[in-house]
């Protein structure tokens, strides 16, 4: 790792402050990807200003949602009562998430901003556009089996790690963000960007900006998540599900549904939603949805599997909706 | 005997030093004033060095000093246990991604990695090679490897196979795969004058003492190689690999201590792997199921600089009662790191024999069980020499009663339960065990003291497997003293000669010394009791004289008792006696049964119930080979269903060197194991009747679960791992 | 929760603003976590490259130490405070053999800073046992054979003691899933739910 300064701060402002006012400065929080990512020489910063003593980090549930501080960590977002209740597909999405140590250490703000887990944008010394841009993408004809099926360019076809953004994506839940320009708020839907022509910039975040809370608005509906991966647990997404469903009398009234491990951002799919809406929520239909959510897939040399895949994974998630689950 | 500690379950006498974490593995003991190496490696496969910039790693703060090949003496390049056919930093040339070129040393463990990627390098690159398919030339028949013959043939396989009742031709594959270890490879050099001190993680230190020796041209004498504890090899420490030549090369150079330790990605190049594998197996056998021709090609990756090949296919070879059998063991070489000895070799190989036998068994309508019995063999199939003590029919037997055998479904795809198919499978298991050579003799010493404690020294190595444990119960049941006065001293290369602990060699080999040793203590100092006119045993024959709980008695009479404290006490000097015994290799056998879950939607696997049975001659410590058990399917599981290092094609570099895209199975993975053990004593073997064991367990493992797996679902699934997407 | 809570201490805890090494830059200034002056920490700045000495409380007992800032907190107990109990597996939060427990929670020190942990009440393998007496997960881990090599055992018990106080012990399925942080390629798992259990238990009775 290259060396690095470092401060301290008390106060989101101050925070803001030193980001902008320090040259190469970036944020630290639970630090569980960013000190990977120097450690790899995927990113660099000359300083890093540890945000760890703002007062960020409370979990507050009311009638009209849910707000998570940005420094909540993990495993207590996870284990918050009202989450748990109210929120399951989130409570799940967080505990199947990487390991329990790292639950305990790693904040929701910095999970939304973690970095691929590509092989090659983690080795300096592969091409990779999202790591130095320009330099190609080794995926494309690379080891992908990994890699994304929808969303893609022809310069990027790395997925999002992250279980929880997909989970908030489902929830349509809101960032809320503190920069040198004051507030703003970003919906999740939308954060996270395609890779494009510039895949090296994954989010909307602005310089010396701060995820300060995360919002979620309450779902009439029940909510699931589910995770595929190649060993028990302990493993990011091969492909994942949330599930906000709102069903009654067999029909589906709404329904959100997002997908990790086949996007290069978490993926929310309108076009399988609009099959489901109104429809009886059957095989047939959950199918229907399926194929309309891969319509646009683009499957590369070893990840052809992940579009049938997910579309079974549909099927297992939302068949069982109606019963006793 | 009878109540003796050897075969009982005993607790490990290391176990409080792991549990506080009071033990001290190679890169934990202190060195006073060491400075931190880092390698820096090349990042392109295929070509040459040339230009190196230290400039910018020589002004960051703390780095001392940047080694290439123009600061390096030059050294010799060892033979095995060396496997890599050259040193790095001795010319320019480029034969694998992940080689090193330079060494930074530093103050601080961060200083010399933040140095190491501020060397510059420059290289002439060519396009690499880094799969079997991509190989532009074909496989070829690689000269032996330590005198092990790439080709087999007994009988006249073709003719019979053209001849044989029942056909069988099949194709399995395995991708490569790294052992990893959780200790990472490291090395500390010390250098006093002309003689060096190395801390090594080392399956053998006197394989790195030889290897060193070679390397420098310094007697042995001058070499003194420490592994008291290892962090866990896998066959990964057993070779001896750049890192530790290069640390020893640059501590000389630094005129001081240097520690260095291969960061996780790094053990993805620079210290062995599975190769890449592919299997052409035909079978002719009879309509019951006899085999009557076993016909083998094998192709396995080799290196630009090695052409070394691991006895894969010892299986196919030995296992089954075979007249005619063609076996070649071909290789490609490709521009990737040398593969070497890992865990179990013949696992490659031996999924594809005991799949096919499956196979054939579906084909022929017998259980794959009575197919195995079947083909049992009495005798040693390459010599001809009857085999004594085998109890592999029992193994069956046991282990199909205790799993329920008799109960599986007769189809395939027949059980299902809630959302999976159920599948059973079942395999042998079998591993062929080394025992060292008789040159230099494996040796220990025992030693009395004068508090009547006892201290064994021997240069072997406690690699997880309990050695200390079993050394403590040898010699204690010898000596007829109590298991907590007996102190083992291992891991020292200056100590009494022992060999590497590889090749599940361990056991066979130091149980012979050590008992022998002990028991020569015993006697010396039943010696001296008779022979002291203060001893209560005055005068008794020493034949008459019993030994127990660190007590001499007669053995007519219990009343006359002395003790080893007491003797060795008046004797005034402590007592000091050697043994060595030379053992033979042989081999242990089993039968895994296993239990697997099929989701049938989502194509997942999961592995719910295994029952083992292994005959391994005597059962030296039951906790401690079970233990094995445990290990060796769980290792099974991970070949099986998970692990693969992925090179990408173009670069031939690793992909997933790391330890989130490289799966090991977790805890998670693993079902319950009931196991069990044909214990008996192995009439050839000199070990009390002990056999090595430590690989035998996971042989048969992916096998079973590839079989169980067409059991569950129908579908026979040939290339491994067996991932949900090659069964949706 | 800006300051995580802990225990009261018998022993005062003191800010140390001196810095070790010094460099064109200038002093650097020590940002250890005080209580007393708070306003210190937003000030103090470390300049790349420099170090500064720190405290950590390590297993109740105050350790000063001088890390450049990119010294992780598990190359700060193995490296400076002698401290090898607590082994390095990947160096990259994958393994869970450098599992330690900060203020009563298990984290992963490869992936923290020494920095960032000053203030914390950190225990590591070696801070388990009560003087002689064995904590009784150290004891099952001895039972019930939960090791072979040793490199993850000391990560295990260290997640072993946090899983039992989270309530993640309470069936064998659950300590699987609890315990998956921590790879052990001995592969003792069965052992080691077994132990987890036992010690489980025996710390509820």
């Amino acid at each position: 790792m290259k060396a690095f300064g470092y401060s301290q701060v008390r106060e989101p402002a101050e925070a803001v402050r030193a980001a902008r006012q320090t040259p190469g400065a970036a944020f630290i929080a639970g630090g569980t990807d960013l000190l990977n990512l120097m450690r790899d020489g995927a990113q660099h910063h000359d300083h890093l200003v540890d945000i760890n003593h703002l007062d960020l980090a409370s979990v507050a549930d009311s009638s009209k949602g849910l707000r998570i501080g940005g420094l909540a960590r993990m495993r207590h977002v996870a284990e918050h009562r009202s989450v748990r209740e109210r929120y399951p597909v989130l409570a799940e999405a967080l505990e199947a998430s990487a390991s329990p140590q790292v639950r305990n250490m790693a904040t929701i703000g910095g999970n939304l901003l973690q970095r691929t887990r590509c092989g090659y944008f983690r080795d300096a010394a592969s091409a990779c556009n999202k790591r130095a841009p320009g330099s190609g993408c080794s995926a494309l004809e690379g080891w992908n089996r990994g890699h994304a099926v929808l969303g893609g360019s022809e310069h990027c076809i790395a997925t999002h790690p992250s279980d929880l953004a997909v989970a908030l994506l489902a929830l349509d839940a809101v960032v809320h963000l503190l920069g040198p320009d004051g507030p703003r708020q970003v919906p999740v839907d939308g954060f996270h960007l395609r890779p494009g022509n510039a895949p090296h910039v994954d989010t909307v975040l602005r310089p010396a900006e701060l995820i300060t809370a995360v919002e979620v608005p309450r779902p009439a509906a029940r909510s699931r998540y589910l995770k595929l991966r190649d060993r028990a647990t302990f493993e990011f997404a091969v492909v994942s599900i949330a599930a906000v469903v709102d069903l009654r009398g067999g029909r589906v009234r709404d329904v959100r549904l997002a997908f990790g491990g086949i996007g290069t951002t978490p993926w929310r799919s309108p076009e399988a939603e609009a099959v489901l809406r109104g429809a009886p929520l059957t095989v047939d239909a959950i199918e229907r949805a399926g194929r309309a959510l891969v319509r646009d897939a683009v499957p590369r040399q070893h990840n052809g599997f992940k579009v049938e895949l997910v579309q079974r994974a549909l099927v297992e998630l939302l068949s069982g909706w109606g019963g006793s689950r | 005997m009878n109540d003796g500690l050897v075969g009982r379950p005993v607790m490990r006498v290391d176990g409080r030093a792991k549990v506080t974490g009071a033990a001290r593995y190679p890169a934990d003991d202190p060195v006073p004033g060491a400075l931190h190496g880092f390698l820096v490696t090349s990042t392109v496969a295929r070509g040459e060095v040339v230009g190196i910039d230290k400039s910018a790693a020589l002004a960051h703060p703390g780095v001392v000093a940047v080694y290439t090949h123009a600061d390096l003496p030059r050294l010799t390049v060892p033979t095995f246990p060396y496997i890599k056919g050259f040193i790095p930093l001795q010319g320019t040339a480029v034969h694998h991604a992940g080689q090193p070129v330079a060494i930074v040393l530093a103050t601080t463990v961060e200083q010399a990695g933040e140095g190491a990627n501020l060397v510059r390098i420059d290289y002439r690159a060519e396009p690499p090679t880094a799969s079997i398919d991509d190989a532009p030339q074909p496989p070829h028949l690689p000269k032996p490897f330590r005198n092990r013959p790439n080709e087999i043939a007994r009988g006249d396989a073709a003719a019979a196979l053209a001849a044989a009742e029942v056909r069988l031709e099949a194709r399995y594959s395995s991708p490569p795969r790294h052992h990893n270890p959780i200790e990472p490879h490291a090395t500390t050099a010390q250098w006093d004058g002309d003689s060096v001190t190395v801390h090594e993680t080392a399956q053998g230190v006197n394989l790195t003492r030889s290897v060193l020796s070679t390397a420098f041209g310094l007697p042995p004498d001058r070499i003194r190689v420490l592994a008291p504890f290892l962090g866990g090899g896998f066959g990964s420490k057993g070779p001896v690999w750049p890192h530790t030549i290069l640390t020893v090369a640059a501590a000389r150079l630094a005129r001081r201590p240097v520690r260095l330790v291969l960061t996780r990605a790094q053990m993805f190049t620079l210290t062995g792997h599975r190769a890449e594998f592919r299997q052409h197996l035909r079978i002719g056998a009879t309509r019951q199921g006899k085999l009557t021709a076993l016909v083998e090609t094998t192709t396995a990756q080799l290196s630009r600089t090695e052409e070394s090949i691991f006895n894969e296919s010892d299986s196919t070879s030995t296992l089954y009662d075979c007249p005619n059998v063609h076996i070649r063991q071909e290789g490609v070489p490709l521009d990737l790191a040398s593969s070497s000895y890992m865990r179990s070799p013949e696992t490659t190989a031996h999924f594809g024999l005991e799949t096919a036998l499956d196979e054939l068994a579906w084909q022929v309508g017998v259980d794959p069980v009575e197919l195995r019995r079947r083909n049992h063999t009495a005798v040693n199939q390459e010599t001809g020499s009857p085999i004594r003590g085998k109890r592999l029919l029992d193994c069956y037997r046991i282990a199909a009663e205790a799993f329920g055998w008799s109960r599986r479904a007769p189809r395939p795809g027949a059980t299902k339960d809630g959302d999976e198919y159920v599948g059973w499978g079942m395999a042998t298991e079998a591993h062929t065990f080394a025992a060292a050579p008789a040159t230099p003799p494996v040796t220990a010493s025992v030693t009395i003291g004068a508090d009547g404690r006892a201290v064994v020294r021997i240069a072997t190595q406690d690699i997880g497997t309990g050695t200390y444990t079993v050394i403590g119960q040898i010699a204690a049941d010898a000596l007829g003293v109590p298991l907590d006065a007996v102190t083992a001293v291992i891991g020292d290369s200056a100590l009494p000669y022992a060999g590497v602990s590889a090749g599940s060699a361990t056991i066979a080999s130091i149980t012979g010394p050590v008992d022998r040793a002990a028991r020569a203590a015993r006697d010396a100092v039943v010696a001296l009791a008779v022979a002291d006119p203060r001893s209560p045993l005055v005068g008794v024959p020493a034949a008459e004289v019993v030994t127990a709980h660190g007590h001499l008695f007669h053995a007519r009479d219990r009343e006359r008792r002395d003790s080893y404290r007491a003797v060795v006490g008046r004797h005034g000097r402590p007592v000091e006696t050697t043994g060595t015994l030379l053992n033979a290799p042989g081999h242990s056998w089993g039968a895994v049964f296993l239990e697997v879950r099929v989701h049938a939607r989502l194509g997942s696997v999961r592995v719910t119930r295994v029952v083992t049975a292994h005959d391994l001659g005597r059962v030296m410590n039951r906790r401690t080979a079970r233990g094995q058990v445990l290990g060796g399917v769980t290792w099974g599981i991970g070949h099986a269903l998970m692990e693969h290092t992925a090179y990408d094609r173009s670069t031939a570099r690793v992909v997933n060197p790391n330890l989130s895209t490289y799966l090991v199975p977790v805890c998670a993975d693993t079902p319950a194991v009931e196991s069990h053990f044909v214990d008996h004593q192995d009439p050839d073997s000199t070990a009390l009747g002990a056999r090595g064991f430590g690989e035998t367990p996971i042989t048969g493992v992916p096998a079973a679960i590839g079989n169980a797996v067409y059991h569950a679902t129908g579908r026979r699934v040939r290339d491994l791992p067996i991932t949900r997407d090659k069964l949706l | 929760m800006p300051e995580p809570s802990r225990p009261a201490r018998a022993h005062t805890r003191r800010t140390v603003l001196k810095s070790t090494a010094v460099t064109a830059a200038g002093t650097a200034f020590l940002p250890a976590v005080a209580r007393a002056e708070p306003t210190a920490l937003s000030r103090g700045t470390i300049a790349p490259g420099e170090s500064a000495e720190i405290t950590l409380s390590v297993n109740g007992r105050d350790r000063v130490v001088a890390v450049e800032p990119r010294v992780t907190l598990l190359d700060a107990l193995r490296e400076r405070l002698g401290l090898t109990g607590t082994k390095k597996g990947c160096d990259r939060g994958e393994c869970g053999a450098c599992t330690v427990l900060v203020d009563g929670e298990r984290v992963k020190s490869c992936l923290t800073l020494a920095v960032m942990r000053q203030g914390s009440d950190i225990t590591t393998v070696e801070g388990l046992a009560d003087g002689d007496r064995l904590h009784p997960v150290q004891e099952a881990f001895i039972r019930h054979d939960a090791f072979q090599c040793g490199a993850c055992t000391s990560g295990q018990v260290m997640s072993a003691v946090a899983c039992i106080r989270e309530g993640h012990a309470g069936t064998e399925a659950e300590i699987r899933e609890w315990m998956s942080g921590n790879l052990c390629r001995c592969a003792c798992y069965q052992n080691i739910v077994a132990a987890v259990a036992d010690a489980a238990r025996e710390v509820r009775r």
